[in-house]
């Protein structure tokens, strides 16, 4: 038997099937999870993020246009809650400490090594300060580009930007990383 | 020289990444051969771009089962009101019945014999549906509430983007390469310009729904086009002057008050 399609799926969650919700998960959930963990660096956030991207996509099934792949559609309401979940996080943390301050969380992750994990925490938590220091678009298209392999025309369509914007944004959260990562060894 | 030369940064940047196209790729590939700079400037992004490779989130993991966070939606969904949710049937059908509406209101006004007196109050009820056009009424009335609905999260979205953009101008800029004593503000000039079309397009600003965001969007269309008459390397004491403004209204805070408010 073949499995449903993501479309088929949207539409069952469109008529109000809940059941369609579990197969869609399994199928995006993850990716999902890393793009808003590479965004805010906190699994308790992102974690947050994908229930509600799932919230979302299922309120507004009815809003999806059939034709439109249901990948990047998804992608988009989950950078556009993970921007809201940073900005509420920035005006919190703007009346308790200052936002480099805020110390990057551990996560789960494949390789179970300890030496791997502890060279991995070091370089996540360089990353994570580098990552920090970037504006919140510029901080999407990177993700988008490095942690996801998106195309320039994918990322464009999925934050409703030009291809030049992306271009620009890309070349400049570029130039803002490799300022903050030189002298760092991986 | 150094246009030049800023215009390959570009490039670079986007062949470290490996987001240029074939021929893109091979022509910036031929300028690196050539260009002592530019090769440095490749060989530091191209290590800056391994580290954040060997960011362990690229392997990560959620940290709950998918069983776990199907269970968590669910429960999400339980808490949120059955009317929150607009299925397609109800959309196509509010829009068929809209159409009913309209075209009854338009029969009407072609038999109507013979032309009625000016309306005033005392008259506005004899104009008013028979009580047999209720279910048609209400049908026109939820589909008024479901485009009440769509003009303020189109309004909300409008402003957060702005806000990101204005954000952005308000935080410290990069210098700009391609001019001394300027700053590079080209990707905010033209996302300003993107949201201003965006605007004409979509934001409504005299609908009921959206009015209590008049004001507010007023003040960031104005900044807006500050914005995006900038050059793409800016003076400072130009984009001082815009950082001073938005302060001065307070706009960012007054943004997400209105942006909160318009999102229910």
């Amino acid at each position: 038997m073949t499995e449903p399609s993501d479309r088929d799926l949207m539409g069952r969650l469109a008529a109000g099937d809940r059941d369609a919700l579990s197969p869609l998960m399994e199928r995006h959930h993850r990716r999902l999870y890393r793009i808003a963990l590479a965004y805010l660096r906190r699994p308790d956030d992102a974690l947050d993020v994908v229930q509600e991207t799932f919230v979302k996509a299922f309120v507004h099934a009815a809003r999806w246009d059939g034709a439109a792949e249901v990948a990047p559609w998804l992608t988009r309401i989950a950078v556009n809650q993970a921007i809201d979940v940073y900005r509420r996080g920035r005006r919190r943390l703007a009346h308790e400490e200052p936002l480099d301050d805020a110390a990057p969380q551990g996560f789960a992750v494949h390789d179970p090594s300890p030496e791997r994990r502890v060279m991995g925490r070091e370089i996540g938590e360089r990353v994570d300060s580098a990552l920090r220091t970037l504006p919140e678009r510029q901080r999407a298209v990177f993700v988008l580009r490095h942690y996801q392999d998106l195309s320039l025309e994918e990322i464009a369509q999925t934050l409703d930007m030009s291809l030049g914007t992306v271009k620009s944004a890309l070349h400049r959260a570029v130039a803002r990383l490799r300022e903050r990562l030189q002298g760092v060894h991986s | 020289m150094i246009l030049l030369h800023g215009r390959w940064r570009r490039r670079t940047a986007l062949l470290a990444l490996g987001a240029l196209d074939e021929a893109e790729a091979g022509r910036a590939r031929a300028h690196v051969g050539t260009c002592a700079a530019c090769a440095r400037d490749l060989e530091e992004t191209r290590s800056a771009l391994s580290l954040v490779s060997a960011d362990p989130i690229h392997a990560a993991e959620p940290p709950i089962p998918l069983g776990a966070l199907v269970t968590r939606v669910q429960a999400r969904l339980d808490e949120t009101p059955a009317a929150g949710r607009v299925s397609r049937p109800l959309l196509a059908g509010a829009g068929l019945l809209a159409a009913v509406v309209l075209a009854a209101v338009a029969g009407r006004a072609l038999l109507r014999t013979p032309p009625p007196p000016a309306a005033s109050p005392e008259t506005a009820s004899a104009t008013a549906p028979p009580s047999d056009a209720g279910p048609i009424a209400d049908s026109a009335a939820a589909m008024g509430r479901i485009e009440s609905t769509l003009e303020r999260e189109r309004a909300a979205r409008y402003l957060s983007d702005a806000q990101d953009v204005l954000v952005t101008v308000a935080s410290s800029p990069q210098r700009c390469a391609r001019r001394h004593n300027a700053v590079e503000v080209g990707p905010e000039a033209e996302r300003s310009r993107e949201l201003l079309a965006r605007r004409r397009l979509f934001v409504e600003t005299d609908a009921p729904s959206t009015v209590v965001a008049r004001d507010v969007l007023d003040d960031v269309e104005e900044m807006l086009r500050e914005v995006a008459a900038l050059d793409a390397c800016a003076r400072p004491q130009d984009l001082e002057a815009i950082r001073g403004e938005i302060a001065r209204r307070h706009l960012l805070m007054k943004i997400d008050l209105v942006t909160r408010e318009l999102q229910g």
